[in-house]
């Protein structure tokens, strides 16, 4: 009895581990393929090509998570990654030190963040409609300062951040992974990031489990606020300009990379190392496609395939499991 | 004389939980025939399955003669049998005549269009009829809440229907409109159209009433004429239960006043509730479903605000305007409703437990660890007996009981010293039904102080320490276990 109940237990875990890290076997089937088409993919070169292009919507993604964890949305953070790289640009030509530059881009996002979050607490509003006029707002902005031209003449110093490499391994793929270590660490360690799993299950509940949720959901957008601030550093030192379009669709890839790894748009939970993968399988694919020399715009069309993979893989397994558990609770009972 | 409707022999099994047990229904043509019984007796229940909205697990319903076995109330209706639920179900943007032939606009086509005033005369007639005095063509959202409710009466009626049931239809009425009621009522009878009266409401039983039928859990009791009971008999065939010993004796330890509550007023849901639980204590607010219970509790623990009113809690003032300020003056709440304000059911097990109290094992780093937080989960898990195959399981593959049991243990890792309790045990099966009662006399007796909402009288009498009853929005009677008797309390909760 005791032996089959432990087995039991191993069996569970097993295929929870499997149910939460599965699109990481998806990427791991992906890449062999990849490997066996192509013999320019398996160098370190390539290697680090995706990791260095993955970056950026990496970082967007990773804060993401949080957002749609809590079962909210933030259409408004690729305008706030063009708005925010056009403000340090002029920042840079004026003369400010680097430094500050990056602090303060980091911080206008979390202030763009914790604005949507006052819209969205105060008036009761959607945050769907809230960022979508942000959104409107902060990309008008960027036509608006620039006079329709990109920003340019940016001190060496700052183009580190997006060009810069430390050995072999471009400096924005530790962005990348700081980004992604911290969310992990605040979702699975931290009280805050409970609560936000909690909130997105069941926002009245957690409310009356005597927790503000006003206060996480700010603190949810801030941290959105604040990756597309970060965002925008890599992106900007890494075109060398501050294009009035970037950052253009940008929630559409991160809305993409997030449920390709396994975090649900209804909210109530958080898969940040899922989110890594969806974006590494995103940047897979596209590179994939550029070696074996399909047109680019192929990508967008596979891009949309891979979502609809993504989710109905999701919801078959879901289905899989549940069945297998009310399988193993039946003989439990017996 | 003339059966119209028989309904024997009828079950219904929930999730195991046994709803309805071999319970007879039978109807005469033309009668006014009362369904009454306690919140849970299975009236709804039974009538849900007459109506085809849930499928019964046995017995045989047989209506004009012949055996019927509906599978949805749209069948119901073309039959004849309609029904008006508590809940106005009328469109607020449509016109009167609009909503009454609602889905039957056929009868009233003329090519690709709707004869309009043919309608309009048609429902004029219908109106007429019934002696109701409201216009066709004002849209519904114009009306009084009467007002809507005989519209919903008439539509009832101009499906032609055999039998009529009526889910407490005077709630929302004034005495002038509840003879109004009753007049269409009996005009209907006479023209050979059975009514079913639910209701809370004894007065008005014997008032319009032909025959009652009552349940009690699930059993058919008694079919009997009103006229050949009296009031007293009702009530006992209403609660009827012997006292079963599933109760903790324990002698209360009472320490200082833990909560206060002075004057709390919100308009049109409660008016000056005044009353003080102490430490140790159990007090049992009894009453009717919505009698204004939950709102009063939700008030005091922040999920609603109130428009006036102070609460101490022990001895000092306290301003209550979120749940968060509720819990951090000690207090706690199991809700009623464990599907929208208790279980978070993408949480695992340990994860609704400690949910309240994470920020107790987090570091200066705002950080805990997963061990920690097993230690903390095992301190009340082990004291409540929560089965489950792993902490990591999510909640919701728990039984009721268990569910119940983690959010209790929410409260008890928080520490909190008041916990209120609305409708502790509902949906509960009696094996943890006992263990409930027996954590909730074991916590009394450490010192917290406990306030009880329940619907079940057993539960109310075995429990508490004292009992308060809530009618309307107002409490209107206090007293000790010792004085309490079910008598008393269902009279004070029913108005008679």
């Amino acid at each position: 009895m005791q032996k089959q109940r432990e087995e039991l237990k191993l069996k569970l875990g097993v295929t929870s581990f499997l149910m939460e890290y599965k699109v990481f076997l998806v990427l791991a089937v992906i890449v062999v393929a990849l490997c066996c088409m192509t013999p320019l993919f398996w160098t370190s070169q390539n290697l680090f090509n995706i990791l260095r292009q993955v970056t950026v919507t990496t970082v967007v993604a990773a804060g993401f998570t949080l957002v749609l964890a809590i079962g909210a949305i933030d259409l408004s953070v690729g305008s706030v990654l063009g708005f925010v790289g056009i403000m340090m640009a002029f920042m840079l030509q004026a003369g400010v030190p680097v430094g500050v530059v990056i602090i303060a881009g980091v911080i206008m996002g979390i202030g763009t963040g914790l604005l949507n979050a006052f819209l969205v607490t105060a008036f009761k509003l959607p945050a769907f409609i809230v960022t979508l006029a942000m959104s409107s707002i902060y990309r008008g902005l960027c036509y608006v300062t620039t006079g329709m031209e990109a920003v340019y003449g940016l001190p060496e110093d700052f183009l580190f951040f997006g060009q810069g490499y430390v050995g072999v391994v471009p400096f924005p793929v530790f962005i990348m992974i700081a980004t992604i270590i911290v969310m992990y660490i605040v979702v699975n360690r931290t009280a805050f990031g409970r609560h936000v799993i909690a909130m997105g299950g069941n926002e009245e509940a957690t409310r009356a489990c005597g927790i503000n949720v006003n206060r996480t959901r700010y603190g949810v957008f801030g941290v959105i606020g604040g990756c597309a601030g970060l965002a925008s550093i890599i992106l900007t030192a890494r075109s060398a300009s501050a294009q009035v379009t970037a950052g253009t669709n940008m929630e559409m890839d991160a809305i993409a990379a997030v449920v390709i790894g396994g975090t649900s748009l209804m909210g109530g939970n958080a898969n940040v190392l899922g989110t890594l993968a969806g974006c590494l399988i995103v940047g897979v694919v596209n590179n994939g496609l550029n070696l074996m020399a399909v047109d680019s715009n192929w990508q967008v069309v596979a891009k949309g395939l891979l979502i609809l993979f993504a989710v109905i893989l999701d919801s078959v397994s879901a289905q899989v499991f549940k069945k297998s558990q009310i399988k193993q609770a039946a003989q439990k009972s017996n | 004389m003339n059966t119209i409707l028989k309904m024997s022999g009828i079950k219904k099994v929930f999730a195991g939980v046994i709803a309805l047990d071999d319970v007879n229904l039978e109807l005469e043509k033309g009668e006014i025939h009362a369904l009454i019984g306690e919140n849970g007796a299975g009236k709804s229940t039974l009538m849900k399955i007459l109506l085809g909205m849930y499928q019964r697990d046995g017995g045989e319903i047989e209506f004009k003669g012949q055996k019927i076995n509906f599978k949805s109330p749209a069948e119901a209706l073309e039959s004849g049998i309609s029904m008006i639920h508590q809940e106005i179900s009328l469109v607020p943007n449509m016109t009167v005549a609009e909503n009454i032939w609602l889905g039957r606009e056929k009868q009233f086509k003329k090519g690709a269009m709707i004869d309009i005033r043919k309608r309009h005369e048609k429902t004029e007639k219908l109106l007429h009829g019934l002696e109701i005095d409201v216009k066709p063509n004002v849209p519904v959202k114009n009306l009084s809440v009467a007002e809507m409710q005989l519209v919903e009466l008439a539509r009832a009626v101009s499906y032609d229907a055999d039998i009529i049931i009526m889910d407490e239809p005077t709630s929302a009425l004034t005495t002038k409109e509840v003879e109004l009621l009753y007049k269409i009522t009996r005009n209907l009878a006479k023209e050979g159209v059975t009514s079913v009266f639910i209701s809370h409401k004894l007065e008005e039983i014997f008032d319009i009433c032909d025959r009652v039928t009552v349940l009690r859990d699930g059993h058919f009791i008694k079919t009997d004429y009103c006229k050949n009971i009296s009031n007293d008999q009702l009530i006992k065939m209403i609660v009827g239960r012997e006292l079963k010993d599933i109760y903790p004796k324990v002698q209360p330890k009472y320490g200082d006043v833990a909560l206060e509550v002075k004057h709390l007023c919100k308009t049109g849901v409660f008016d000056d509730i005044s009353f003080e639980v102490r430490s140790g204590e159990i007090l049992g607010f009894a009453g009717l479903m919505g009698a204004g219970r939950t709102e009063i509790m939700r008030s005091i623990f922040g999920m609603e605000r109130p428009d006036s009113g102070e609460i101490y809690i022990h001895g000092k003032k306290v301003h209550i305007k979120r749940p968060k300020d509720a819990v951090e003056n000690g207090i706690g709440m199991v809700t009623e409703d464990r599907l929208r304000t208790g279980s978070i059911y993408t949480l695992s097990v340990i994860g609704n437990t400690t949910l309240a109290s994470l920020g107790q094992i987090t570091n200066r780093l705002e950080l805990y660890s997963p061990k920690k937080e097993l230690k903390e989960f095992t301190k009340v898990s082990g004291k409540l007996s929560v089965k489950y195959s792993s902490p990591k399981e999510l909640i919701g593959n728990l039984s009721g009981g268990n569910q119940q049991k983690v959010i209790i243990a929410r409260w008890l890792l928080k520490n909190v010293d008041i916990l209120i309790m609305d409708e502790p045990t509902r949906g509960i099966d009696v094996g943890s039904k006992s263990e409930i009662y027996q954590l909730m006399a074991d916590l009394a007796n450490q010192g917290m102080a406990i306030i009880m909402i329940s619907s079940e009288m057993p539960e109310l009498l075995g429990m508490s320490n004292r009992i308060v009853v809530v009618r309307g929005g107002k409490l209107v009677f206090e007293c000790s276990r010792q004085e309490a008797d079910q008598e008393t309390l269902i009279a004070h909760a029913f108005d008679i």
